[in-house]
């Protein structure tokens, strides 16, 4: 029986699966990286209709449920991609600099 | 030896005309770093250049750490031993620059700071702020400078070097004191007079705690 909460996860990635296509449609984008994202956004959804799948995942791992599993894999999930979106930044954030400094002292 | 006077700007237009026209008076060379300015801080440099004022602009703010490196580049590719920075509002009192051009010629100093009178009429929240960042920097890197935050301050070619900072903001200035305790540079600090304006200007809490944190990350990286 699919209840509320599943419910709720199934509209999030099928919203998340259509922003997706939307970033893919104006080139925002690549092939690869839209294969990628449905990969992990259909992953979830088939994961959260049919949790028993992961079952002997969570039974290895000592989690009590497949829910406790899943919320510790999101959670680092989002660790990762917030220090690697820092990482990003920061190497653009140099780039800017020193274009806005070589301009600078260009016209000198 | 040859100093080249650096001041970053931002958005001064009331106050830069009356800065450049004091310092010019001390003939040493004067680079200004417009960070972007949107208000007419430019065009006001630009109407009043002399020959010894160095205009460079940014075409975006990037922030006052890295409008005093690319200040700090140019004075050094074109033959100074030495920069003074000073800040665009006219807060410092230009005849302090003697003080730091007799530390650097006469005693050799490689990086002085300036530092303000605490005591007087710097507000409370700034003094207390200020305080904390001493003793925490102090703690944390062993190198005590009571006043981390002022602008005002000199460096010569060698200091440069080794403390090239990494901060764009205003985080810099704490950036300068720690690389130069972990270089063992030789500095000292001199008293510098500060006149503060009215209105939210410089370091807010806000950057004060983005500094703060900063700080926690300077002691793991560098």
């Amino acid at each position: 029986m699919i209840i509320g909460l599943q419910i709720v996860a199934i509209l999030f990635s099928l919203s998340m699966v259509y922003f997706a296509a939307l970033n893919y449609k104006r080139r925002e984008i690549n092939g690869t990286e839209i294969a990628g994202w449905m990969v992990i956004w259909i992953g979830t959804i088939i994961v959260v209709v049919f949790p028993e799948l992961l079952r002997t995942f969570a039974r290895t791992f000592l989690f009590a449920r497949v829910f406790d599993m899943m919320v510790v894999g999101a959670f680092l999930l989002v660790i990762l991609m917030a220090a690697s979106s820092y990482m990003r930044t920061k190497r653009l954030e140099k780039k800017l600099e020193d274009l806005v400094r070589k301009l600078s002292l260009k016209k000198k | 030896m040859k100093i080249f006077i650096v001041i970053p700007l931002f958005n001064e237009e009331k106050h830069i005309v009356k800065v450049l026209k004091e310092v010019s008076a001390y003939k040493m060379p004067i680079v200004v770093v417009d960070d972007g300015s949107t208000d007419s801080s430019g065009r006001k440099i630009i109407d009043c250049r002399s020959k010894i004022v160095t205009l460079l602009q940014h075409k975006i703010n990037l922030g006052k750490g890295a409008a005093m490196k690319t200040g700090a580049v140019y004075a050094f590719t074109h033959g100074a031993d030495a920069v003074i920075f000073m800040d665009s509002d006219a807060q410092h009192n230009p005849e302090d620059l003697t003080k730091f051009t007799r530390k650097l010629e006469g005693e050799k100093y490689d990086v002085i700071f300036g530092s303000r009178n605490l005591n007087l009429g710097v507000p409370l929240v700034r003094y207390l702020g200020n305080k904390f960042a001493s003793v925490l920097v102090s703690s944390f890197f062993r190198i005590y400078i009571s006043d981390t935050l002022c602008g005002f301050r000199g460096v010569t070619r060698k200091a440069y070097e080794k403390i090239k900072w990494e901060s764009t903001g205003y985080g810099v200035e704490t950036e300068m004191v720690i690389r130069t305790g972990k270089a063992k540079l030789r500095f000292c600090e001199v008293p510098v007079e500060t006149i503060y304006h009215s209105g939210v200007k410089g370091v807010t809490p806000l950057d004060a705690f983005g500094i703060l944190a900063q700080v926690v990350k300077w002691r793991l990286t560098i």
